[in-house]
């Protein structure tokens, strides 16, 4: 439905912009440049008064555009917060009078800077639609939970709790996982002095009596294809039937396996029998139930017993885990408990090099092992040697001594292994990847590697959730743990991170949650994470399409997939909102309702170029929303000046960025143009995952251009912003000016 | 009494911590140590410590017995309390250290040269005869107690001293024909018999 | 005040902080009414306080950022700053709180444009800088402040600058005559999340927090780096202005202590490993970090970053409690006592600064708490039935880090919402 566009263009006097402008002049360059059909001034335009004034425009006069020329788009969101419109901000305040110096002789460019914001606000306007859900999917309450083990049975009841359904696919025959194995657990309440019941039994009832709850016993996922609110499961059972069903969410709580101790035959692990993991030994207390526990190769009752921890695990060396499992140390005073518990006179000795037992509760757990007798040793295990009894040789580390330690039995606290499933496309090896390449374009593309999935997504990029360091599907962020690059996907548990079950399980609420959350607003057509309640959604042009496919591979969190013809499929609810496959987009088919090449191309287009004998030259700054427009805010709140010549454009992300906005502001005149993005590298801060690695990378791609057209490379630059360069960010718009004016001005002007 | 020692070796056999936790005062919070060093860091005689309190803790879940026992260390300790103030653990350690220094001497493998402990038995033979410290007797065996030679050359530096305590009547120089008693001698010296006996009898289950 | 609506299966927030901010947000973005109650005049808690995060080195306000937009363009939390909970009654589905506003004397006009603090002079103790610094009398208490509105002292109430304040306001926001307000709020559920506050360094008495300049705490140090703090991003000595580059990290300050915290804060090991990096930045090779430590709690993936400060030549690592601090009074270094328990060596270590790891205690006292509560011997709120409908959330359930308190956030708003689900099936 094509609506009427009316623009209204609303001029606030407050904050000193009355002071400082001339706001006849912004009226009348609204309305005639802009080309607002409405223009009113106000000296208070957060006022309750001020409000309505817009309010009564948009009631009576039909502004369905709202133009507003005040204080940052950041500022006063709560007062300048109307239904169905849509809203452009001219930030008059923190972008320009707040930055410039209130002199006679700064006023006339300054003047200029507020009119071109006005334009820029009002080109956006005309050239954005109000957007609207696409109606892919209603709500579909239905979660998929993949994994029964502790976390996947404890998502399982909280939401259904919730009144929200859910099915879980487990692998093996039994819920439990790998919690089912354990004799007892490491306490998860005051006074944390005594192992608990594992609990288990009790969950597994809990769920097998609720009757929102559905399990599905001998099974896996074997295709996942749909998107937030129209999940479309097939699960099959070993047995060989499948079934596809509906969901909303999905988390995933495959749970780990414990790193195989076959990699360390430095502990005569697999050679002596007595030498055992921490899981072994579960298995032997579950056995003994309370009585002796014997030793496996001669049924003798153990009367001493040696723990040692990080086996395997804190180490760069080859087949060993770099990670820290992080529960192994309770795990090991909880397994030195079962033994004293039993018998006190039985010697139990930790071997560490940091007992890592934190919290409230840690503190106390090891305070109790203590009370019973367990010996701490600070100590590094060099070797287990085998013999009729194992003796372990180590270097204590308080007495400086080497030592050789004959014992009953040698416990390996070693790791966890996500069960994560397959890497992405973009954690393949290089040799991988020509492996791919070398394959036909079109043709369905195996990623070879002995993992077998867990998910089985139906997505180009890859049938598992991306893995962080260490093989974890995590979502890399600390402030948002549950965003993993798989919208509507919440991994929770070891799958996520090492933990101990209790964690796990409180995790997996967590993730519940979430999926609760995304199942409910993909149903409504809103964004997830980190643009919360964008109803914008990518389309693109079909004629105008070449199949390129640049835009489902950069694609961040594998939203597109392709038809059989080649063009992509656009799945909504899968997209972030980024925007960027339209930056991608070689033929710039790709556009967002509110956001398009348009959007900010006709703003670059509406700035008021003077030619160049009047020394008046323009830079352009295209500003990722996320981190780089608040520090330009915050540096304008502590008044630090930057150059009268910035036109600054915010972005969702760099990744977005349009060549054409390059070519375009080149060809206009622009001087200069500054991309300003989010960190990259290993600890990336885009909340788009690499917006402004691509941005470069494309960037890269223009200087050869530049220099084509005999401008220097020096017009385009791209940094990296953090949210707290609140100084640096006028540094480098004054050094582009001071650049600009040693090259000199552009050559493109009229 | 190193036939108490040979049993006690016996008895325990390569497990020294429960030796320790059965038989020292205190000794069942050996284990409670996490080897954090404040103690060891607090002392103000710890540089004349071979082996500071932590280091013992740990040397004797090592089944160190023969260091431990026959080490100077815990000798040197002046009960300052500071160690027990910071241990994070709240380890009674002062009375530790008196209860190893004093285990070790009933197995009778102390460091026999240790001055303060050669002034502890002093004290106490003294302390035990009337009940009552005879400071006179007890200045003169503290100065003779390394040798003849050595006692005259301390007795003839204190000679200040000594005659400004007899002015001040600190010390009565009659003392040395017997000095003040408790009023039930017997009585006292039947207490420590029986506190005597009754220790040994916990120390041989 | 008054157009506050909650009822029945309204969820109340208490506690602005990182883990408020998200349970609030889960629960409303599902549709829930959501109140957040907050002591300060600000919503972020000491997450806004912290110069870098551990381990990727990255800024609290990016996320505050995030997450301060989500609150503003969602209509169904309402945030009440300066705030708190005085009285709780009820049960699971039926709350009711007593809230009492305290007067920021600035009222909804305030657009931010700073003209009252230009117009004051006087300056009162910066809590935000935990005192290390003085902010004016009207002040915004840091860069990112939301809700973004100026806040006037209570300690410059009644003074000439007070008026001065109010007469520089052009849009007549400043108003000196705000009353303490208390409210009553129904609730179904109710999240708690009040965080904790750094143990009091003045206790642990050998360490001469309370007599020797140069020995700080770890919050202090982190306010120290924040180029908008009280040193402007300088990294110096508080005696003397000089520079510190050989910096002391004391852990387990506090902690794992039967004579003070008996709990481990868990964050403290990370925290000084990342603030040796923030030595190491600023001096590079004159950088000479020494870390005094227990065990070294860099627990699970953590483990990496403990490598990687374990790779810097420039710092060292010592087994040792240390004993004492006393000071070199000719030139302020403190001197540190104590043993290096591995093998054995006593040393007595002079540093430019030290900084003690200290502890981590839930803010609000275990016998303070307005509603009957399940808390354990240590002060954090334990899960349990008897609690009702209150959940706690982020560090007033466990000492937690960052990522651990969203994760327990988020858990505790799905708790909330069940039980004000219940309440919406049984009133129809």
């Amino acid at each position: 439905m094509a609506d009427e566009m009316k623009i209204g263009a609303y001029i606030c006097n407050g904050c000193g912009l009355g002071d400082r402008l001339d706001a006849g002049q912004l009226e009348t360059t609204a309305t005639r440049d802009g080309k607002a059909q409405i223009c009113q001034q106000h000296d208070f335009l957060c006022s309750e008064a001020g409000v309505k004034m817009i309010q009564d425009d948009i009631d009576n006069e039909g502004v369905n555009r709202v133009v507003i020329a005040a204080c940052s788009r950041r500022a006063k969101t709560d007062a300048f917060n109307f239904d169905n419109v849509s809203i452009h901000r001219a930030n008059l305040r923190e972008g320009v009078i707040w930055v410039r110096p209130d002199t006679d002789d700064m006023q006339e460019t300054t003047q200029e800077m507020a009119d071109d914001y006005i334009r820029m606000a009002c080109a956006e306007a005309k050239y954005s639609k109000i957007p609207e859900k696409s109606g892919e999917q209603g709500i579909n309450k239905n979660i998929l939970i993949v994994g029964g083990g502790v976390a996947g049975m404890k998502a399982a009841l909280e939401a259904s709790k919730a009144g929200y359904p859910c099915t879980i696919v487990e692998k093996s025959g039994a819920l439990g996982g790998a919690t089912a194995q354990l004799y007892k657990k490491i306490p998860t309440k005051a006074p944390y002095t005594d192992p608990e019941d594992n609990g288990v039994d009790e969950m597994i009832a809990a769920v097998e009596a609720d009757s929102n709850i559905t399990v599905h016993l001998n099974s896996t996922t074997t295709k996942i294809a749909g998107a937030p609110g129209r999940f479309a499961a097939d699960i099959s059972a070993e047995s060989g039937s499948t079934k596809t069903k509906d969901f909303g969410a999905i988390v995933q709580a495959s749970g780990f396996t414990p790193y195989d101790a076959n990699k360390l035959p430095e502990f005569a692990y697999g050679k002596n029998k007595d030498v055992v993991t921490q899981m072994e030994l579960e298995a032997l207390a579950k056995e003994a139930n309370g009585g002796a526990i014997k030793r496996p190769s001669d049924g003798k009752e153990v009367s001493s017993v040696l723990f040692i921890q990080c086996a395997g695990q804190r180490s760069k060396k080859e087949g060993h885990l770099e990670h820290c499992s992080g529960y192994c140390c309770s795990a090991s005073i909880k397994q030195a408990m079962y033994f004293k518990d039993q018998n006190p006179a039985i010697d139990t000795t930790v071997l560490y090099t940091d007992m890592r037992t934190p919290g409230a509760g840690g503190e106390n757990f090891y305070r109790s092992g203590q009370q019973k007798g367990v010996i701490f040793t600070k100590g590094i295990a060099s070797e287990v040697v085998d013999g009729a009894s194992p003796t372990v040789k180590f270097k204590d580390l308080i007495l400086d001594e080497d030592i050789d330690l004959e014992v009953d039995m040698v416990v390996l606290a070693t790791g966890m292994v996500p069960n994560s499933g397959q890497p992405t496309r973009s954690e393949l090896t290089d040799q991988e990847n020509e492996d791919k390449e070398s394959e036909k374009a079109g043709e369905e593309v195996e990623i070879r590697v002995d993992v077998e999935s867990i998910l089985n997504l139906d997505y180009r990029q890859g049938k598992d959730v991306p893995h962080m360091a260490n093989g974890f599907a995590d979502s890399h962020f600390i402030c948002f743990p549950y965003e993993t690059q798989r919208t509507g996907i919440y991994t929770a548990g070891p799958t996520r991170r090492p933990m101990d079950s209790y964690q796990a399980m409180e995790d997996a609420v967590g993730a519940a949650m979430r999926a609760i959350s995304e199942a409910e607003n993909a149903g409504l057509g809103r964004a997830a994470h980190p643009r919360v309640g964008d109803l914008s959604f990518p389309t693109f042009r079909k004629e105008g399409c070449t199949q390129c496919k640049r835009c489902t591979v950069e694609c961040p969190f594998g939203a597109i997939n392709e038809d059989e013809k080649g063009y992509p499929i656009y799945n909504e609810s899968r997209c972030r909102r980024c925007g960027t496959c339209m930056g991608a987009c070689p033929v710039r088919v790709i556009s967002f309702e509110n956001y398009s090449v348009d959007t900010v191309g006709q703003q670059i287009k509406a700035v008021d170029i003077p030619d160049e004998f009047d020394e008046k030259p323009r830079f352009l700054v295209l500003a990722c929303e996320n981190d780089a427009y608040p520090a330009l805010d915050m540096a304008a709140q502590n008044r630090l000046e930057y150059s009268a010549f910035t036109r600054i454009v915010p972005v969702r992300c760099l990744g977005s960025t349009s060549l054409s906005w390059i070519t375009d502001s080149l060809n206009s005149g622009f001087d200069g143009i500054i991309l300003m993005g989010c960190p990259s590298g290993d600890n990336y801060q885009c909340h788009f995952v690499k917006g402004s690695l691509m941005a470069q990378e494309r960037m890269s791609k223009v200087g050869d251009t530049l220099e084509s057209l005999n401008l220097e490379k020096e017009r385009v630059q791209t940094f990296e912003i953090s949210i707290t360069d609140i100084h640096r960010v006028p540094q480098i718009i004054n050094e582009m000016a001071e650049t600009i004016e040693q090259i000199g001005m552009s050559p493109f002007k009229f | 009494m190193s036939d108490m020692n040979t049993g006690m070796v016996e008895k325990y056999r390569n497990n020294f911590l429960k030796e320790v936790e059965a038989n020292v005062e205190e000794g069942e919070w050996v284990k409670m140590c996490m080897q954090c060093g404040v103690c060891s860091g607090s002392c103000p005689l710890g540089p004349h410590w071979d082996h500071p309190p932590q280091e013992l803790f740990m040397m004797i879940r090592a089944g160190k017995r023969d260091e431990v026992l026959e080490s100077t260390s815990m000798w040197m300790c002046t009960s300052c309390y500071n160690c027990i103030v910071r241990c994070p653990r709240e380890l009674p350690i002062t009375h530790i250290m008196h209860g190893l220094a004093h285990y070790a001497t009933r197995l009778g493998i102390e460091p026999k040269n240790q001055p303060t402990r050669k002034f502890s038995q002093l004290f106490w033979d003294n302390l035990a005869k009337n009940g009552r410290v005879n400071e006179l007797k007890l200045g003169i065996s503290l100065y003779f107690m390394n040798g003849f030679v050595e006692g005259i050359k301390t007795a003839l530096g204190m000679a200040g001293i000594g005659m400004g305590m007899v002015k001040t009547k600190r010390m009565n120089p009659m003392e040395i024909l017997g000095g003040h008693t408790v009023k039930d001698k017997k009585g006292f010296q039947a207490m420590i018999k029986k506190a005597q006996e009754l220790e040994a009898a916990r120390v041989d289950n | 005040m008054s157009d506050i609506v909650a009822t029945n299966q309204t969820i109340l927030v208490v506690g602005g902080g990182i883990s408020g901010m998200t349970a609030a947000l889960e629960a409303a973005e599902v549709g829930k009414q959501v109140i957040l109650i907050e002591k300060r005049p600000f919503v972020g808690g000491r997450v806004s306080q912290l110069y870098k995060y551990f381990p990727k080195l990255c800024f609290p306000t990016c996320g505050l950022e995030i997450n301060q937009r989500r609150m503003n363009a969602n209509k169904n939390i309402t945030v009440l700053t300066m705030s708190e909970v005085t009285d709780l009654q009820g049960e699971a589905g039926n709350y009711t709180a007593t809230v009492k506003i305290s007067p920021r004397y600035v009222n909804a006009n305030c657009t931010a444009c700073g003209a009252c603090a230009d117009a004051v002079e006087a300056e009162f103790e910066n809590e935000f800088n935990y005192n290390m610094d003085k902010h004016k009398g009207a002040y915004l208490p840091y860069n990112m402040a939301q809700p973004q509105r100026y806040v006037i002292d209570p300690r410059m109430i009644g003074t000439d600058d007070a008026q001065k304040a109010k007469d520089a306001c052009k849009f007549d926001a400043i108003d000196l005559d705000m009353q303490e307000e208390t409210v009553e709020l129904k609730a179904g559920a109710v999240v708690w999340a009040t965080g904790w506050r750094p143990y009091d360094a003045n206790k642990i008495q050998p360490y001469g927090y309370d007599r020797i300049d140069n020995v700080i705490t770890s919050v202090e140090f982190e306010r120290m780096m924040d180029p908008f703090g009280p040193t402007g991003g300088k990294l110096v000595r508080p005696s003397d202005g000089k520079e510190a580059k050989n910096v002391a990290f004391i852990q387990c300050a506090g902690s794992r202590d039967v004579n003070h915290l008996r709990h481990c804060s868990r964050i403290c090991c990370m925290a000084s490993l990342k603030q040796s990096t923030y030595v190491s930045e600023k001096f590079g090779d004159e950088a000479d970090v020494s870390i005094y430590y227990i065990d070294i709690r860099a627990i699970d993936r953590f483990d990496d970053f403990y490598q990687r400060v374990q790779d810097d030549p420039n710092v060292k690592f010592i087994k040792s409690k240390v004993a004492s601090i006393v000071e070199n009074k000719e030139n302020g270094n403190p001197v540190l006592n104590g043993v290096d328990t591995e093998g054995y060596n006593r040393y007595a270590n002079e540093h430019d600064l030290v900084v003690l790891a200290i502890g981590m205690e839930p803010s609000v006292d275990k016998d303070t708490f307005p509603i009957e509560l399940k808390v354990n011997d240590e002060g954090y709120i334990e899960q349990d039935e008897a609690n009702g409908g209150v959940f706690a959330a982020g560090c007033s359930s466990d000492a937690l880090d960052v990522n651990r308190a969203v994760q327990s956030a988020t858990a505790s708003a799905l708790r909330a919402i069940q039980v004000v689900n219940r309440v919406a099936q049984a009133e129809g």
